[in-house]
Formats: structure tokens, sequence, C-alpha cells
């Protein structure tokens, strides 16, 4: 009976253990989110204590389970078991054994608990040996940024970058080079680094609890509402990165998505001059006009901030260059090719941190379909599509009750949806 | 004004005179069929009660988790919208903790404990039926938030006038098991009446008020085991002779009583917050919502070993019987089953290591938490110490056992990894830690419940379940479990985050979500057949004899199914394991000369438990209708509260009754009978 039944049990099993093996693959090891594929200082180090954690409970694993197996076919009831007598003892055990086995148990431990002891400490703050190359002054080409990019005051510190989390997208502020929320200056999203040098964050929400991950870089800190929390990153390699919001928070949780870009020090230096450029003005009586007249009367100047044109939005996404982002809704959706993405990664030889240029077909239709599919924003004749992000804000009038606000006044016909793409894509 | 024992001993209780409470009502001690069962003090029918609800939800969580595997089998799936996506995991969660692995606990609680220390029932008979009740109707609550959910759904409630003014139509509950603040909680500031703006709807106040009225169920069990196992032990039962399992009730009673304070005291704060613009948890009015993380996971994390402490009770009864030798190193074991209680009560920011705490209280806790390894390792050690050198007896109760520790062992090692918090702090909240309770909790717990289950069954309906068929649940259980959480472990380390309800292609999830959805469904399967072939059992399975495993404490001396007396005579101990030592020639058990034709105390049935229980279905119900927004049901909350309080009036009015009952008084079967039985 036994017999057959580890049999059966056997022939379910085998072939399960060996799909498992076989579909395994140094591939499945990098994919976009891997922490196996540790691209800085920080994720290395949570990555080294964690496979010391796997040797360790392999070899407890071989052990244990060993015994279990050898104790389980050596101990197994035997015909004419039956006619012996029954084993009768008292089951105090043998305290001998017990004692050494803990002492064992015990040691194993600390062989895991040294590393991550050193690990707390250093994933706490920005460890001082490698402040000095974090240091603004030291790295950043100040003849190319001009004096404009940070103020003197600043020089001796390291990078800082300010992550605020609300439902259900990021908002990333520089201080240092004036790019923030109130100077109506903030990077939705897409959080840019320069490569090579620790960089400081600070962590707030302004709703609920979010969490910060990018997998490649560092394992996660939670983004707590009334609490300042800090952590440290540092990226080795220049790349698109992905990142995730890590904690639930609400009906888009999943659709919490952010990207990373590492760039060599003198692009990130160019690219916060270019953060700090005015959106240009859409020529006279183009379609581009058109939707900026729109962004006002539908009410999206209200939420959404576009340096130069419009400034009284600080709740929603800075959109002054939403069209030089790779991603949009959150990172939900890609502007990039499929296509032309999967051929830049295969090229990189199956690094995900190789990226494929905006497609701007892509970023259209994209920009469409999440203005069209939002709330109660969706345009008339647009087919009824599941929401891009399900209970998203840009119908936040319902909560807030302004008066004279409603469906009627912020919904869109086809051709004020495509008006308003357009307008969205003079924003670089 | 007594009637106390005034009786005549009878031979059955259908037999007495209708007999008069302390307040004029008739007793219902009579009764037959499903009236009896609904005033019932016997501790065995309200095991049965408690494991048959309890596998009911367990189907229900079940069929909420197919939801969820089946919504993340390919990426960007539509199945479900998301909003249902983070209803079903938040129920699934807490369906099976509270309504399934928790009950099913407490099933084997009422059940066994007073048999395995020699009593005739639990220290506090009505109260026992109180926590049933109290427990079904907390179920009920809960799951009623699905019925207003389906009803919203489906456009039913479009004609109602408070329905058309909700701000937020999300009735099942979405804020996760943990029910994190502010997400659960409010933020902004009140208005006048005393409302907040939130950030979920009504399923967050059926979850606070549901989880609330369980733990009030929970609570009043605790204090009914813990006063049994005390006081109602048989004579020469000391603690140090007590089954291993009843050491664990002991334990996990223990926690409950000190672990559910912290979430009643948190549950009342975030109900304060919703409904009465407290601010404890509301940041943006000082209010701490890390405080709400304390408070959750300091019951959270014991409420862990609630779970999984009885289930290495019953595997530690399971493993000597069919090794056929005593439990090696029993004082170490119950010692250490203490130990894990005790530490587990200093371990819960390790659900907390990204929130936060700084250096010194992440190391504190990340040691703390490999140090609780400890115990738990010596327990694996002395279980393979019992199975060596003994004569392993293949029995679908055995493998189930052999399963627990083999999965409880794997899901142990992956505690390990991220007891070490920088590690942890890619794993948290990521595909890894769903891999690692779940072989703690599904290939642990449920397999050592299902153990218990096969172990016990024959003993609680005197029918043995057929054995091929437990088998090939058996099997597709263990296989369908590690098909769908195995790959969860890659899943977690290549960046896929939980409670997400879908997942773009290209990220690399999509094979392992796949296979995990096909083993979820096996898995379904595998408890489906193994409940079926239990329920079946119970009505029409193979009768067997009292002792069909050669078992090795009390219970399995006593006739199955056993009488509502239990023991004709009460024993008296002499060592551990006394039936076995009974049957096998080294202590023979000896009987005191109580019971026979003077018969044994019986409480009275009542009706009142369930009165008072109905209580907390009422203000259960009218909590988050009120929250609604339903005209008049605060005056429903109120109601339930008079009910409750009606009822316990009455009952401590209706004075404790009670009859004696004949026993027969036949000798316990000798040594060579016992043997013969088998």
């Amino acid at each position: 009976m036994m017999s057959r039944f580890i049999a059966r049990v056997g022939l379910l099993v085998l072939p399960v253990i060996a799909l498992l093996t076989a579909g395994c693959s140094e591939a499945d090891l990098k994919v976009r989110q891997s922490t196996f594929d540790a691209k800085g200082p920080v994720a290395r180090m949570q990555y080294d204590i964690f496979m010391d954690s796997v040797y360790l409970v392999t070899v407890l694993f071989a052990i244990v389970g060993g015994l279990l197996v050898y104790a389980v076919i050596r101990f197994r009831a035997r015909p004419g078991d039956e006619n012996k007598p029954a084993i009768v003892e008292d089951g105090h055990g043998n305290p001998v054994t017990e004692i050494l086995l803990i002492v064992a148990s015990i040691g194993a431990l600390v062989f895991l608990a040294i590393p991550t002891l050193k690990g707390i400490w250093y994933q706490d703050d920005v460890p001082e040996d490698r402040v000095p190359a974090g240091r603004l002054s030291v790295w950043y080409p100040r003849v190319e940024g001009g004096v404009e990019n940070y103020a003197e005051a600043v020089k001796d510190q390291v990078l800082e970058i300010d992550v605020v989390g609300k439902q259900w997208w990021f908002r990333f502020e520089y201080p240092q080079f004036g790019l923030t929320n109130d100077g109506r200056r903030s990077v939705p999203n897409e959080l840019v680094i320069p490569k090579g040098v620790p960089v400081r964050i600070n962590l707030r929400s302004e709703d609920v609890i979010h969490s910060f991950w990018i997998p490649k870089v560092a394992g996660k800190v939670d983004l707590m509402p009334g609490r300042r929390n800090r952590m440290w990153i540092q990226a080795d390699e220049t790349g698109h990165y992905y990142g995730q919001c890590a904690e639930f928070c609400g009906d888009s949780h999943a659709y919490m998505l952010f990207r990373c870009e590492v760039l060599e020090p003198a692009d990130f230096a160019r690219w916060v001059r270019a953060q700090k450029q005015d959106a240009p003005e859409p020529p006279a009586g183009s379609k581009a006009a058109e939707g900026k007249a729109l962004f006002a009367a539908k009410t999206c100047a209200m939420c959404h901030n576009v340096s130069g044109h419009f400034g009284a939005g600080a709740f929603g996404p800075d959109l002054t260059h939403v069209a030089s982002r790779k991603s949009l809704a959150g990172a939900w959706l890609d502007n990039r090719n499929p296509e032309a993405q999967r051929a830049a990664e295969a090229a990189a030889g199956g690094n995900t941190e190789a990226s494929a240029p905006v497609d701007r077909a892509v970023q259209k239709a994209n920009l469409i379909r999440w203005i069209g599919s939002s709330g109660v924003l969706h345009a008339e004749a647009a087919e009824p599509t599941r929401d891009v992000k399900p209970g998203n804000r840009m119908h936040y009038y319902k909560m807030f009750n302004v008066a004279g606000l409603n469906e009627t006044k912020t919904k869109l016909t086809p051709s004020e949806l495509d008006a308003l793409a357009e307008y969205l894509l003079t924003l670089k | 004004m007594s009637h106390d024992h005034h009786h005549a001993p009878v031979a059955s209780r259908y037999d007495l005179a209708p007999e008069r409470s302390d307040i004029g009502l008739i007793r219902p001690d009579r009764f037959t069929g499903w009236r009896d069962w609904l005033t019932t003090v016997d501790h065995k029918k309200i095991g049965v009660l408690y494991g048959a609800f309890a596998m009911f939800f367990f189907l229900v969580g079940g069929v909420e988790a197919l939801g969820i595997r089946t919504q993340l089998s390919r990426p960007d799936n539509d199945f479900i919208t998301a909003r249902m996506y983070n209803q079903l995991f938040t129920m699934h969660g807490t369906t099976m903790i509270f309504l399934g692995v928790m009950p099913l606990s407490a099933a084997f609680f009422n059940f066994l404990v007073p048999l395995q220390i020699g009593a005739r029932d639990v220290a506090f008979p009505r109260l026992n039926a109180f926590s049933l009740w109290t427990f079904v109707f907390g179920a009920f609550v809960l799951n009623a938030s699905w019925l207003f959910e389906f009803a919203h759904l489906s456009g039913w409630l479009k004609s109602f006038g408070w329905y058309n003014a909700l701000v937020y139509t999300d009735f099942a509950p979405a804020n996760g098991w943990f029910s994190y603040a502010p997400l659960s909680g409010t933020f902004g500031q009140a208005d006048a009446a005393l409302r907040a703006p939130r950030f979920t709807g009504v399923g967050t106040d059926f979850w606070i008020i549901g989880i609330q009225i369980l733990g009030i169920a929970s609570l009043a069990a605790s204090f009914n085991f813990i006063c049994t196992i005390l006081n109602m032990r048989a004579k020469g039962m000391t603690m140090m002779r007590l089954p291993v399992f009843t050491w664990m009730t002991l334990v996990t009673s223990f926690l409950i009583i000190l672990a559910f304070p912290a979430i009643t005291v948190a549950l009342i704060q975030l109900m304060f917050d919703r409904q009465f613009g407290a601010n404890f948890f509301n940041p943006s009015a000082g209010g701490q919502p890390v405080l709400w993380q304390h408070l959750f996971w300091i019951f959270g994390h014991p409420e862990v070993y609630i779970l999984v402490l009885p289930a290495m009770g019953i595997v530690s009864e399971v493993l000597p019987t069919f090794s056929g030798k005593s439990l090696f190193g029993y004082p170490i074991i119950v010692f250490s089953g203490a130990v894990i209680g005790f530490l587990g009560f200093a371990v819960w920011s390790h659900h907390m290591f990204t929130t936060g705490l700084g250096p010194v209280p992440t190391a504190a806790f990340s040691l703390l938490t490999m140090a609780i390894a400890v115990p738990t390792g010596v327990k694996i050690f002395n279980w393979l110490g019992t199975i060596w050198g003994g004569r392993v007896r293949f029995t679908p109760p055995m493998v189930l056992s052999l399963g627990f520790i083999w999965m409880f062992m794997c899901g142990g090692f992956s505690g390990i990894m991220h007891s070490s918090a920088p590690a942890d702090s890619q794993q948290q909240d990521s595909y890894f830690v769903i891999a690692h309770f779940h072989y703690v909790l599904l290939g642990g717990v449920l397999l050592g419940l299902m153990s218990g289950l096969y172990f016990w069954f024959p003993k609680i309906f005197g029918r043995m379940p057929k054995a091929s068929v437990a088998y090939w649940a058996s099997g597709l259980v263990i296989l369908g479990f590690n098909l769908a959480f195995g790959p969860m472990h890659y899943l977690g380390l290549a960046g896929q985050p939980r409670r997400t309800h879908t997942y773009h292609a290209g990220f690399g999830w999509e094979t392992w979500n796949y296979v995990a959805t096909i083993g979820a469904f096996i898995l379904g399967i595998g408890v489906f057949i193994a409940f079926a072939n239990l329920v079946w059992t119970a009505f029409r399975g193979e009768k067997c004899s009292s002792d069909p495993w050669d078992g090795r404490t009390l219970e399995w001396s006593l006739p199955s199914p056993v009488p509502e007396y239990n023991f004709a005579r009460s024993p008296v101990i002499a060592c551990r394991d006394a039936f076995f030592a009974h049957k096998h020639g080294a202590h023979r058990l000896v009987y005191e000369q109580d019971g026979g034709e003077a018969g044994v105390h019986m409480p009275s049935q009542s009706w009142m438990p369930l009165l008072a229980s109905c209580g907390f279905l009422l203000a259960g119900l009218g909590m988050p209708m009120s929250a609604m927004g339903v005209p008049h049901a605060g005056w429903v909350v109120i109601a339930g509260l008079g009910v409750l309080f009606l009822g316990i009036w009455l009952w401590a009015l209706e004075g404790p009754g009670g009859y004696m009952l004949k026993t027969p008084v036949a000798p316990a079967p000798a040594p060579a009978e016992a043997a013969a039985s088998r």
C-alpha cells in the first residue's frame, strides 16, 4: 500500500522537479526587478547576506532533511513487528544530544548574525568612506552646469533626493538644485541619479504608506506619513532601472510603478539644466495650442503644473517635461515600442537596463488612453475602457466638492482629447 | 430555589422530567435534532460544530484564493477588477486565519482537551457554547460584507437614498488582513458630524467589527481552556504528564489572552478614528500610523504561533503513535513550545523592518527572530528523535504529519532568510514572503490539522476514512501546494511585489505565475477531496474499533463515538501515555469509584449563550450599516448590545442546573482485549 503510494507520489513529483530545474536559466536571474542581479553596493550587500543565508539553510536542509528521510526509511515498520513487544520508555530524550544540538543551532545562527549586524548599519546611513566621492563639489562638473545648478552652501553635501509617495505615483525632488514641488519643478515617476556616487534618499508620504523599491539598486524602505525615513542608494552602471511601490496602498497599488534612470555625472548635470527649462509655447493656431487652452478649460491646470504655462497645480504630477519620459501614468504605461525595447535588451546581451528611445506614436496612444479612461474624464465617444489606473484621482473634485465642477465640464470629445495629447507631446 | 442535583440519576437525558430553570423557563436538556445542537454545552458537539464551520470557511477562503490565482495566471489580466482583487486577498487572509485555522484548532481543543486530561467537560460549558456562537456570528458579520458587495455590483442598492449619498462604494474589506493605517483609517479634519475623510469604504468597518467579535470568541474560549487544563485534570495527571497537544492548547490559550488585547485596543482606536473622528492614526492631525503597526504585530506575530502551536501539538501526538515510541524529549518539547510562545512576543517588529525603525531596534529584532529558530529547531530534532529507533507505520495521519515536518522545515528555512533585516529589505512584501508563510501556515499548519482530522476522526465519529482516498488527497495537496508556492520563492526574489492586482509582461514573471496557478487548483482539488472524504465518512464511513491506531492517550480508552459523560469512571493516571502503558503492561489504568448508579453530574443545556451571541450579530451588522448611512442602523447597534446584556443577565439568573446521569461501569479493556480490538 505504502510503497505504491510512494511510487505514485514520486511519479508526480519527479517531473515537477525536472521542470523546475529545466526552467532555470541565467536570464531568469537578470529580469527587470531581479534581486539576484545587484547593480549597486546596497543591493549587493543585501544579496551577499541572502546568499549567506542560502548556504546556511542548504547545509541545515541537507542534514535535517537527510536524517528525516533516512529515519523514515530505516525505521519503517516491518512485517513481524506486531509480534515484538511494544517499545515502552519514559520519553525523557537525551539531554547531552539536546544541548549539543541547541549549541550547534546557535552557532549556525551566529554565522548569519554577524553579516546581518554589519549590513544593518551599512544600509542605514551613507557610509563615511563613501562620502568624499559623493560630495557635490567633488563629482559635479560645475563648469558645465554653472553656479545656478546648486547653491554654494551645499557643495560639501551628498546629493539628496526627496521622494514623496502619493496614491498612486511618486514625486522626486532635488532641493539642492531647486527642483522642488514648491518651486513647481518636481520630477514625477522617473527618478534620475548619477552613476557611481551615493545618493541620500529622504522618504515622505502625503497620504497612505508606500514603499520605495528598486530591486537592483537597493531593498525597500517605507514612506510613512508623518515620518521622515531615509536610505541611501548607489547605482554602479548606467541604464534604465525598474522600481515599484511595495506596500499595499489602495485600489491601484499594483499600478504604482516608477523608473530610475542612471546617467553619467555629466549627463546628469545636463539633465538637471534641462529640468529648469520652461515649456515652449506651442505655435499659434496649432492643434497643440488648442490643447493648451483645453488644459485650462478642462481644469487640468488646477492640479498639474506646466512651468511657463500654468503654475497653479501642486497636487498632481508636474507635466512640464512629460513628453521626455519613457513612461506614463505612474510608469504603468510604457512609451517605448515593445519590439524596439526587446531588440535593445537583446543587443545589450540580455541587459534589461538597456532602453529603446521614446516612440512618439506609442506615447500619443498612451496619452489618449490614459486621459480618456481616467475616472469620469472619459471621452464621450471613446469606447468604454477599463480604467488604466482604477480609482485614480483625476476626478478628485468629487472629493473636494468644488462648486460648479462636474462631469459635464470635464468631459472630453475625441478631438479635444487629441488636441490635449498633441499639447502634452510638446512638453519635452 | 436551587434545582441542583435534586434529580434522581437517569440513564439518558431524554428520561429527564421537564425542569424549569430559576427564571421559570424549561431547560432545553431533552432536545434532539437542531435544537439540541443550538443549545448544546457538550464540548464534543461544540468541537464538531467548530470543525464543520471551520471546514466550510476553509473552502470559502480557498475559493477566494483561486480567484486571486486565476487573476494572476497571466500578465495584464482583467479576470477581476483591482478592487475585487484587493477584497479577495483581504478576505482570503482574514478568512483563513480567523475563520479557518483558528476555529479548526478550537475544534480540536474542544473535542480533545477534556478527553486527554480525563475530565467530563470543560470548566465553563455554557461559556464554551457562547464562544462557538460568537465565532459563528463574527464570521457571518465579516462575510456579510460580501452580500453588500454583490448587491452593490448587481445594482440592487441603487434605489436606496443612503446608497446614492455614499462617497466610497467598496463594501467588502479591501484593506488587507493587516489593515494598515492610515489606508484603513482617516485623513484630514473631521466634519461637524465627527466624520473624517477616509481612504476606504465600509468594508473596513465590517472588518473591524468582525475581528473584534471573533476576538471576544477566542478570548472566552481561551480562558475556558486555561481553567479546564489547570483545574480539571484527573487524579495523577500532573502537568508533566499532560499530552503534548493539551500542553500546546494551554500555551496557545495564554498567547491568545495576552495577544488579543493588543488588537482589541487597536481596533477600538481605529473604529473611533473612523466613526467618531478620533485621531489615533491620522497623520494630518498628529496621529501615528506606525502605532497601528506596533499594536497589530504585537498581536499578529503571536498570532502566527497561535496558528502553528496546535498543529505542532497534533504532530507531537501522531508521530509517537505511528512510530510506536514515546515522544522523544517530552520535557524539552513542552519547554520549547512555551519558549516559542514567550519569544513570539519579542519579535513583532520583524514585520516592520522596512518602516525605518532605526538600526538598533532593527538589529535587536533581527537577532531575536534568529533566536526563535532555536526552539523551533529543537522541536524538529525531537520529532526526528521520536521516529529514530521506532517502527514507523504509514497511515494517512502519519504521512500528513511527516509532510508537516518537511514543509514546516522549508518554511522555517525561508524564515531564517528574512530574519536578517538587510536581506529582508529585498524580500519584504514580495512573493518570497508569500511563499514563506504559506509553507509555514499551509504546508505546515494545514497539513498538521489534516493529519489531526484523519487521526481523530475515528474517535469523533467511530468511522474510519478510506485510506486510499486519503492518500490521494494528501498527495494532491502536497504536490499542488509545492507547485503553487515553490515558484513564489523565485518570483519574490525576481522582484514581484505581493498584493498587486496584475503585472506587465516582460518582467519575467509570466511562466511561474502560470505554474503557481495550476498548482493552486491542484491544491484546491486535493483539499476538497480530503474534506469531502471526511464529511462522507462522518455519515457513511466504515465503522471502526475504539482504538484503531494503538493510541497512547486517554481518549483512545473511550468508546467511539465518545459518550456524553466521557468517562464512566474517572481515570487515575500514573504515567505519561497512560493508555499505552495500560495496554502494554507498564502501568494499569485505575479508576475512581464515581459514576455508576449514583450518576455523574452533567451540565444543563441553555439558550442563553446563543441569545447573548445574537447580540453581537445585531451590533456587528448595525455598526457598518450605520457607517453606510442606513437610517436607524445606530439603533440596531444599541438593540444588539441590549440583547447581549439580556442574554448574559438571563444566563446568570437561570442557575447552573445540571442533572445526574448513570454511567455503565464496565472496567476498561484489559491489555489483551485492547490489543485484540485493533
